[in-house]
């Protein structure tokens, strides 16, 4: 049996289920899709908080859940340690008695000392006897993220912990949860919708839709390479478009897009004459002018007219006019004051070959 | 915390006596007796206690009322009814030691409050008058089904032809006390109700009141009767009734009593 | 002054809070929580005396309960002791009758407490025992400290019930609201009016002494 949480769920009545990970020791793995994708359920039901049709949950190898063994093993007697969108702090308890709650297996002097000590190792000494209400919200974060860690839990659970938050507190929490990393030699699943703090946070992301794990990877290799236009949607990717295969040369595929010819990386798993969904990072749209050098061998010039010009504090995200198709690249504000990139522009831009990928064209959704 | 130092023993001392009182109830043997009593029989009461020594409880209501709890199984170990018909049928029930003892007869009245239009008197002209005179919006009698103050206070009606006229004003006592209270209290014009309430100086001081004539109803022949549970107290209660101080007080109240009628 | 009566019926409220207190938690605990689909139908059920004339009640008790029907028969075969009649059948009569006030406050103190907040208490790896005691009562406890006074306020003044199962009887049935009509009905105003008083003061008392903890009590921290 493997180390670290394994787990494996299908449901098809009410919230649909079909999913298989693994988060070893260590590791912060991201759950994340859109609301409704199951990812809460998810998580529950590693918590045991919701028992799933059909499936098993094991951590550290130990069985939590194994629907053929009629085994359920409930919440209190799984070593988890739960951080609650909300917080869900206990109202009437001090943050010191809410942190020492989760500690009831030990004796009472000693819980109060452990207690002390995670206060003040999430940086809140002084608030000891505060309650829930007359601390901030960034505050009662860490109380709840201490409270789960008193359990000394097998798996750290949080869901989608940061969006009752602030952003000035969000990215304090960001530093203070990757610190705790660092210690932290246990799995640990995070639930988000926020694709940004996903990538930020996570060493692995599974995307969620309708129930279903569509891909897990590393957020590098997700966005590189997505297994489907649904997952290329979901990571937030702009530039998704079909197109037909017509060759495949020696070092290079031929893709054939709004009757222009691109040369991109030799896909090969596609056959000749094929159509397919493809797409290309942000990154891979480029001023021709601004990169010195010749054209790569996997570079292609396409015409298009700036639509938008769309300002993001240090850059601009530019929506340009391809045909029928359009296409997004992100300039930084000083390169497009230098080449004077206006509204209604017509230019040529580079569009990087080697960072195009392929997909099946996507199926009718059921 | 203030509210603690006086919560605390407070609600010990509640609480011991809550759980104590519960040993001390219900040891006075208790008698039922029809409302017309209320003030004859508290006096009888009184009198026998401090005689005899001996305690019994009162409790009254319609004879009617009283009948179904007995049947009911409540713990009364006498019943003194307003008539006789109640106390066969608890004889026939087999739920008392016997017939019981005739023990007084009674009268009706009519009353109204001191600032009634009613004019009362034995004949009930007035009463005539007012009702032509349309001044009658409530007339009080006890219930005729359950009371049978009630029910012969309907045949006096129906005896002088006033019970069309009346029938559809009267506001029903659930037992003669009531409908004395409906009337006394002036809720009601004017209303028939027994004699022996009509004489209580509590209520004779808050109206007027005439003695209506015998033969216009059934006799009310009041006839009381011991329980099986009857304990020797109210053994003695029942033939102190029976004897000259008692019969006195009951007379005072207006009662016929039974070899003197 | 009848302290007799005053005294039974200060025991019948007492009574009957300390028979609804294990039950209106229970029962206010499980309709705050079910999903149940007929959880409409208990609901209304419970809310019944509410809008029940007492003396439907009343009747509906004297058949269920009274010298012959066979929890009657049955009662007094193991007692000895009649239900109606008697101290224990006000107490039956007022244990139903005073279901709706104790039971929907103490629910709606129960569904305040967000069902995250419970979910915690598991993830703390609390026992349902343990949930229970040290975090639900707590959050609940003005809830049902409002219930019960509204059930011993209420009970002291109860009527048509008492009079139906239970008579007059003095020291055994007649209660300080039964008293008093018994005075009026006596032309006894002085005590009726007496006897009213102290029963005003008394509710008045209690519905203060409920407000003011309750007020204390969502103040000041407890301990965990």
């Amino acid at each position: 049996m493997r180390e670290g949480l394994v787990l494996s769920l299908r449901q098809d009545r009410a919230i649909p289920l079909h999913a298989d990970l693994h988060c070893a020791p260590g590791e912060v793995l991201a759950l994340v899709g859109p609301s409704g994708s199951g990812k809460t359920t998810l998580l529950r039901s590693i918590a045991g908080l919701h028992q799933p049709a059909e499936g098993s949950i094991h951590c550290d190898a130990e069985p939590w859940f194994d629907s053929a063994r009629k085994l359920n093993v409930p919440t209190q007697q799984r070593r988890i340690g739960m951080v609650f969108q909300s917080f869900a702090l206990f109202p009437h308890l001090s943050a010191l008695h809410n942190i020492a709650a989760a500690m009831l297996d030990v004796p009472v002097a000693e819980r109060q000392q452990r207690a002390r000590r995670w206060l003040e190792r999430m940086h809140l000494q002084g608030l000891e006897q505060r309650l829930p209400q007359q601390l901030s919200g960034g505050q009662q974060q860490r109380v709840a993220v201490a409270r789960a860690l008193a359990r000394e839990p097998k798996i750290l659970l949080l869901d989608e912990p940061f969006s009752a938050v602030d952003r000035a507190t969000r990215e304090a929490l960001y530093y203070e949860l990757a610190e705790l990393r660092e210690e932290l030699r246990m799995p640990v699943i995070l639930v988000t919708h926020d694709l940004d703090e996903a990538t930020l946070l996570a060493d692995r992301m599974c995307i969620l839709n309708r129930g279903t794990i569509l891909q897990t990877d590393t957020p590098d290799q997700l966005l590189r390479a997505p297994a489907s236009a649904d997952v290329a949607r979901l990571l937030g990717m702009r530039n998704l478009f079909t197109g037909t295969v017509r060759e495949h040369g020696s070092d290079h595929t031929i893709l054939e897009w709004q009757g222009q010819r691109l040369r991109i990386r030799k896909q090969e798993r596609f056959a000749e004459g094929e159509r397919v969904a493809w797409a290309v990072p942000s990154t891979g749209v480029l001023l021709v002018n601004v990169n010195s050098g010749n054209l790569l061998t996997l570079d292609n010039l396409v015409n298009v007219r700036v639509t938008r010009m769309l300002s993001l504090g240090e850059q601009y995200r530019v929506t340009l006019q391809a045909m029928n198709d359009q296409l997004t690249m992100n300039v930084p504000r000083h390169v497009a004051q230098r080449y004077a990139v206006t509204e209604g522009q017509t230019l040529e831009v580079r569009l990087r070959g080697d960072l195009v990928h392929l997909m099946p064209e996507a199926a009718a959704q059921a | 915390m203030l509210l603690h130092r006086i919560l605390r023993p407070l609600f010990a001392l509640v609480l011991g006596g809550l759980l104590s009182a519960a040993a001390a109830q219900g040891q006075t043997p208790t008698v039922a007796a029809a409302s017309d009593l209320q003030f004859a029989l508290e006096e009888v009461r009184a009198q026998f206690a401090a005689e005899t020594g001996h305690q019994v409880q009162l409790v009254f209501g319609s004879s009617g009322n009283l009948f179904r709890q007995i049947v009911e199984g409540a713990p009364f170990q006498m019943f003194l009814s307003a008539d006789e018909a109640f106390v066969s049928q608890l004889a026939d029930l087999g739920l008392s030691q016997d017939e019981g003892e005739l023990y007084a007869i009674g009268r009706l009245a009519l009353i109204a409050a001191a600032g009634s239009p009613l004019q009362v008197d034995s004949t009930l002209s007035g009463l005539r008058d007012a009702v032509a005179r349309g001044q009658i919006r409530r007339f009080a009698i006890a219930n005729p089904e359950h009371a049978p103050y009630g029910a012969r206070a309907e045949e006096v009606l129906r005896h002088t032809g006033l019970w069309d006229a009346l029938k559809d004003t009267l506001v029903l006592g659930e037992n003669v006390s009531q409908a004395a209270q409906f009337a006394a209290s002036g809720n009601a014009q004017g209303g028939i109700i027994a004699y022996s309430l009509a004489l209580a100086p509590n209520v004779a001081g808050m109206g007027t009141s005439a003695l209506l004539p015998e033969e216009w109803h059934t006799p009310l022949r009041q006839r009381m009767v011991l329980m099986h549970s009857a304990a020797p107290a109210v053994e003695a209660f029942y033939d102190y009734l029976q004897q000259a101080t008692a019969r006195s007080i009951m007379r005072r109240h207006g009662f016929s009593l039974p070899g003197e009628e | 002054m009848d302290w007799t009566a005053l005294l039974l019926s200060l025991q019948l409220s007492f009574w009957t809070m300390l028979v609804l207190l294990p039950v209106g938690i229970w029962m206010g605990r499980r309709l705050a929580w079910t999903q149940m689909r007929s959880k409409s139908l208990l609901e209304a059920l419970v809310a019944l005396p509410l809008v029940l004339p007492p003396t439907v009640l009343g009747f509906y008790l004297l058949v269920a309960m009274g010298a012959g029907s066979p929890v009657g028969r049955a009662w007094e075969s193991l007692f000895g002791q009649q239900l109606t009649f008697s101290f224990s059948g006000l107490l039956v009569a007022s244990v139903i009758f005073n279901l709706p006030f104790a039971i929907q406050p103490m629910q709606r103190a129960f569904e305040s407490i967000a069902p995250e907040v419970r979910e915690a208490g598991r993830c703390c790896g609390l026992s349902p025992w343990q949930i229970l005691i040290r975090i639900e009562l707590p959050l609940a406890w003005p809830g049902i400290v409002s219930a019960l006074v509204l059930t011993f306020a209420h009970t002291l003044g109860e009527f048509g019930v008492v009079l139906m199962v239970g008579g007059s009887i003095p020291g055994e049935t007649r209660t300080i609201a039964i008293s008093i009509y018994d005075r009026v009905q006596a032309f006894d105003n002085q005590s009726a009016g007496l006897m009213s008083a102290v029963l005003l003061i008394i509710s008045l008392a209690a519905i203060s002494l409920s407000y003011f903890a309750t007020a204390r009590m969502t103040s000041r921290p407890p301990h965990a």
